[in-house]
């Protein structure tokens, strides 16, 4: 450990102010303050609450009920993150529907699914697009590509989010945001210097290695008791520039534009979507196989919501752990990796 | 949301970069990097290389908290 790790280490461990609220927005920051055992460094003081930031966990149910009835009732191959195959849709999840026939494809890339496309020309191919601003990049990018080939049997079904209204629904819910560095990557850093300046919310944009995060916390909590003003820091300069990544940003742009979005236990939020320009709209599996309004029911018992907005830890819900475990989950935060109940239910 | 693998490019090709991370080998997208090539170290997400790594972490966090103290 080198001194500045050390530095930040004694920073956080010392700590013996007001108490502090401090949520880590991104799935993968939960994890990973998990995994590394910086929980175990926080005095009582300090509590780090887990945000909306994981994309299955704020996949909206009627969502994956969308995905099936593609799957079971046109044939379609889909294309998906391998988190999203076990979380709950309202009647059976896509490895239930798997069970029944469908054919589900985890694959790592958006892409891989458009040369699944190339390969099976007599076959139906969707991709299931959810993510962030992190991950639509690789969507809009796939988009490209099948329509740059011409291709007739790809599609994408798109749930694709954005941040800044997520966290303009989130202001008040804590003391400091860890913004997401890789969506930060792609976005830069004008929306949280907003918040910052007009709003007064303060917060650090954070990597994911042990040094990043030590630091990132170090940073916000030396600020949240010495400083008198809301505070914006960019403690991941290495990979996150000011502006972000341009050409990423065009290609949203371009292929895509902003929609209202349902997240799982925050509801609709406005302008919080993205979907396919109409230009694309040969690509637009809601579009291209007419498809009728399918609307989820979440299981009533599931807090999933309530975690997402920290509002509860995931053991504060009744079915943590005893109905809902990561072998037969009750809501999507005990499925993904990135999820908080999962987390808290591998560590713990 | 934000899982990212760290790789060393190796090749650049027509929009496409061949990575080496840790030593397992990957085609990625280059799409929305402009003037990548080999040597650059490159953070990876579902398949597109998103941005470019300038330095070690190590590095990093010394930078960060010298302005911080």
């Amino acid at each position: 450990m080198n001194d500045s790790m050390k530095r930040a280490r004694e920073i956080i461990t010392s700590y013996a102010g007001r108490p502090l609220r401090i949520m880590e927005v991104c799935g993968t920051h939960t994890h990973e303050i998990f995994r590394l055992g910086i929980r175990r460094l926080l005095p009582e003081q300090i509590e780090l609450i887990s945000g909306p930031g994981c994309p299955v966990c704020v996949t909206a149910v009627g969502f994956i009920d969308e995905a099936i009835w593609l799957a079971l009732e046109k044939g379609c191959i889909i294309c998906t993150f391998g988190d999203l195959i076990r979380v709950p849709g309202t009647e059976m999840s896509l490895a239930g529907a798997r069970a029944k026939g469908a054919d589900i494809r985890p694959v790592y890339s958006p892409l891989d699914a458009v040369a699944l496309a190339k390969e099976n020309p007599d076959r139906q191919v969707v991709f299931l697009a959810v993510g962030f601003e992190t991950t639509t990049p690789a969507a809009c990018l796939a988009a490209k590509q099948a329509r740059e080939a011409n291709l007739r049997n790809f599609s994408l079904l798109t749930a694709n989010k954005t941040m800044p209204n997520a966290y303009q629904a989130l202001v008040g819910a804590a003391d400091a945001f860890l913004y997401p560095g890789h969506v930060n990557a792609i976005t830069g850093n004008a929306t949280c210097i907003r918040l910052c300046e007009e709003q007064g919310v303060s917060g650090v944009v954070a990597g994911f290695t042990a040094s990043e995060l030590l630091t990132a916390l170090a940073v916000t909590v030396r600020l949240l008791s010495t400083s008198k003003e809301p505070f914006f820091r960019n403690c991941y300069p290495r990979v996150v520039k000011d502006e972000g990544n341009l050409a990423a940003q065009r290609i949203m742009a371009e292929v895509m534009e902003p929609c209202d979005s349902e997240w799982r236990g925050l509801g609709l939020i406005p302008q919080s979507g993205m979907k396919l320009r109409a230009e694309f709209a040969d690509y637009d599996a809601r579009l291209k196989y007419a498809m009728p309004v399918i609307t989820g029911k979440p299981n009533p018992a599931c807090r999933c919501g309530d975690v997402l907005q920290g509002k509860i830890r995931p053991c504060d819900c009744k079915v943590f752990g005893k109905v809902c475990t990561p072998m037969h989950p009750v809501g999507a935060c005990m499925v993904s990796d990135e999820g908080a109940c999962a987390a808290y239910y591998q560590y713990s | 949301m934000c899982v990212g693998l760290s790789a060393r490019v190796v090749k650049v090709e027509e929009g496409t970069a061949l990575i080496d991370a840790g030593g397992a080998k990957r085609e990625v997208s280059a799409g929305v990097l402009d003037d990548l090539e080999p040597g650059d170290y490159v953070m990876v997400h579902a398949g597109v290389a998103i941005a470019k790594i300038a330095s070690d972490d190590a590095d990093e966090a010394d930078t960060v908290m010298e302005e911080l103290l």
